[in-house]
């Protein structure tokens, strides 16, 4: 109950706090803004590593077996799995069942290709060694190679065959509305890669067409934007919802209490501002 | 100088009196609600069909790619999605590409799949958890499941997890749908998993996000859009009437849990204050130019 109380109170203080910066920037919104930061780097690094790293690279480097059954370099390697155990008990874990010793991770298939993925991974924390900090380049070598392969490969058959492909459309469909629709939409992309074409000078025919690309250009940023603010009032909503689910007796009336006290401390501390100036 | 009129005078308004107006009429619909009424768009319903017309036992691979700061917008679609797949009896397989998606899933699971339909985890659904490696992931799964997740979000094998028993690869499912608020989210599933696998691929989506995602519709790589919360408030309306017209694959659990489909749809509530709002910020825009162009006038005829 209580832990649910204090979870309340806190998430009232850190919204108003994030709020507040509506009037202007103080106290509580910097504190709000440090803790998010704080809090979302731990969080994301703690999540990834006891759903990534823990299961699927130690897992697979040490699955888990009986060290009776061990032997040569298995015995070596577990060995070294042994004195991980012995540093970080928690991560490389170790246990008894019915009488009998097991060492390692998981059930999968051990796999020592990984060995080069652990590698590359404590070649990225050498950063924060400047001496050997470029050892992190081959990581990240890795990294940009394969992301840049994957991404082109996707970009490639999805976005621009897979659209070009859509695009190929008649222009007229022996229905009025679809027709017009077509037209529409080829016109667009058209006069909107022609606008992006500086080979030639836009003037004359080809200043109209560039022109005709501006405002399909124009209106796909309007209705982005009115996207975007459908999506912060969204958000917004989210948050006065939970403030007004918070407003309540059974938590202890986190709302309106925190609502006045950082009022007051705001109002004087503009007031105290604005006397030393 | 000439003295402003009022609507000059506008142009320069303390950008906090129009925080105070937005404040205002986003709490009023919340403390009051007015029961607008919900249209529904041709982008819910193409996904709403998509989903409706896999068949029974069917399995949908859901991705949750948002976290709390997009939570008003996506999770109500969460939460429609898994009642409308729950209600045909299809298997729901979880994973997130974002860490707070984890998060999210349970909060989904806890209330439609343990509360609601009081399914058996494991059989009719389950959570794999978070990878990290964006769209890596989504390609190390078009071959093997299993080298990306050996584990599920309890730290169960995926090898004693009956669901996933003849699920290989993102190829043996049936259906992708992603809960996405930005990078990576639905546009990655449709690259990497629904175009080369030829898997049927459909999302919920933040507002912001809908641009970009409309070429995909338009072409047919994907199946509709939830779009915002709009677009979670059309999905709640077109579950609810297909379950009280007993339209189509329905189970019995569905009807009876029809009254807590009814009470709890944040979208369907939230949409007065969403309209509301919109309707004063199309205010402000006509007021901004009117008195932009009045003192235009003004400073040309001086």
């Amino acid at each position: 109950m209580y832990t649910g109380i204090l979870g309340a109170w806190v998430a009232v203080f850190l919204t108003l706090s994030i709020l507040s910066y509506l009037y202007k920037d103080n106290v509580f919104y910097k504190l709000a803004e440090h803790i998010f930061v704080g809090v979302s780097a731990a969080h994301w690094a703690t999540i990834a590593f006891w759903n990534q790293v823990q299961p699927n690279l130690f897992g697979r480097l040490w699955p888990q077996t009986d060290v009776a059954s061990l032997s040569g370099f298995d015995k070596f390697w577990y060995g070294i799995y042994h004195g991980l155990h012995v540093l970080f008990g928690k991560v490389f874990p170790e246990e008894t069942l019915n009488g009998v010793l097991y060492r390692g991770i998981g059930d999968q298939p051990q796999n020592l290709t990984y060995l080069f993925a652990f590698i590359l991974g404590v070649f990225m924390l050498f950063r924060l060694i400047p001496k050997i900090g470029w050892l992190s380049r081959w990581s990240l070598a890795y990294v940009i190679g394969m992301a840049a392969g994957l991404r082109l490969y996707g970009y490639m058959s999805s976005d621009v065959i897979g659209q070009i492909h859509a695009t190929m459309l008649p222009l007229w469909t022996g229905h009025l509305g679809s027709s017009i629709n077509n037209i529409i939409l080829i016109v667009g992309v058209l006069t909107g890669l022609f606008y992006f074409f500086f080979s030639v000078e836009h003037k004359g025919a080809l200043k109209v067409v560039s022109r005709i690309g501006i405002y399909y250009l124009m209106i796909y940023f309007g209705a982005s934007f009115g996207f975007a603010v459908m999506g912060r009032i969204s958000l917004l909503i989210g948050r006065f919802n939970d403030l007004i689910e918070y407003s309540g007796k059974q938590y202890w009336f986190a709302t309106p209490i925190l609502l006045i006290v950082m009022v007051v401390v705001l109002v004087l501390t503009t007031r105290k501002e604005k006397e030393e100036a | 100088m000439a003295k402003q009129s009022f609507i000059e005078r506008l142009d320069t308004l303390d950008r906090r009196i129009i925080f105070l107006i937005i404040g205002f009429v986003v709490l009023m619909p919340l403390l009051i609600p007015l029961g607008l009424p919900i249209e529904t768009t041709q982008l819910t319903e193409d996904a709403f069909y998509a989903l409706d017309d896999l068949p029974v036992n069917a399995k949908v691979l859901l991705s949750f790619e948002y976290g709390p700061s997009t939570k008003p917008e996506i999770h109500p679609m969460a939460v429609s999605v898994l009642r409308h797949l729950f209600s045909k009896g299809n298997k729901v397989i979880i994973m997130c590409l974002w860490p707070d998606g984890l998060f999210m899933a349970n909060e989904a699971l806890d209330l439609v799949a343990r509360q609601e339909f009081n399914l058996e985890y494991g059989v009719d659904y389950v959570n794999l958890g978070y990878r990290p490696g964006n769209e890596a992931v989504i390609k190390g799964i078009t071959k093997s499941f299993e080298a990306n997740f050996s584990v599920d979000a309890k730290g169960t094998s995926i090898t004693a997890i009956p669901i996933m028993h003849d699920i290989q690869t993102v190829k043996d499912v049936d259906f992708i749908f992603s809960f996405s608020a930005g990078y990576p989210g639905a546009i990655e599933w449709v690259l990497y998993a629904g175009d080369p696998l030829k898997v049927p691929v459909s999302s919920g989506n933040t507002s912001i996000q809908v641009n970009q995602l409309l070429p995909y519709v338009k072409s047919g790589q994907m199946k509709g859009v939830i779009a915002g919360m709009p677009g979670a408030a059309e999905y709640e309306t077109l579950l609810i009437k297909k379950v009280e017209n007993g339209e189509g694959q329905l189970n019995q659990q569905a009807r009876m849990l029809l009254p807590d489909f009814k009470d709890n749809r944040d979208a369907t509530k939230f949409m007065d204050a969403q309209s509301i709002a919109h309707l004063v910020i199309v205010l402000f825009i006509v007021i901004g130019n009117i008195s932009y162009f009045v003192k235009r006038k003004k400073q040309r005829k001086y």
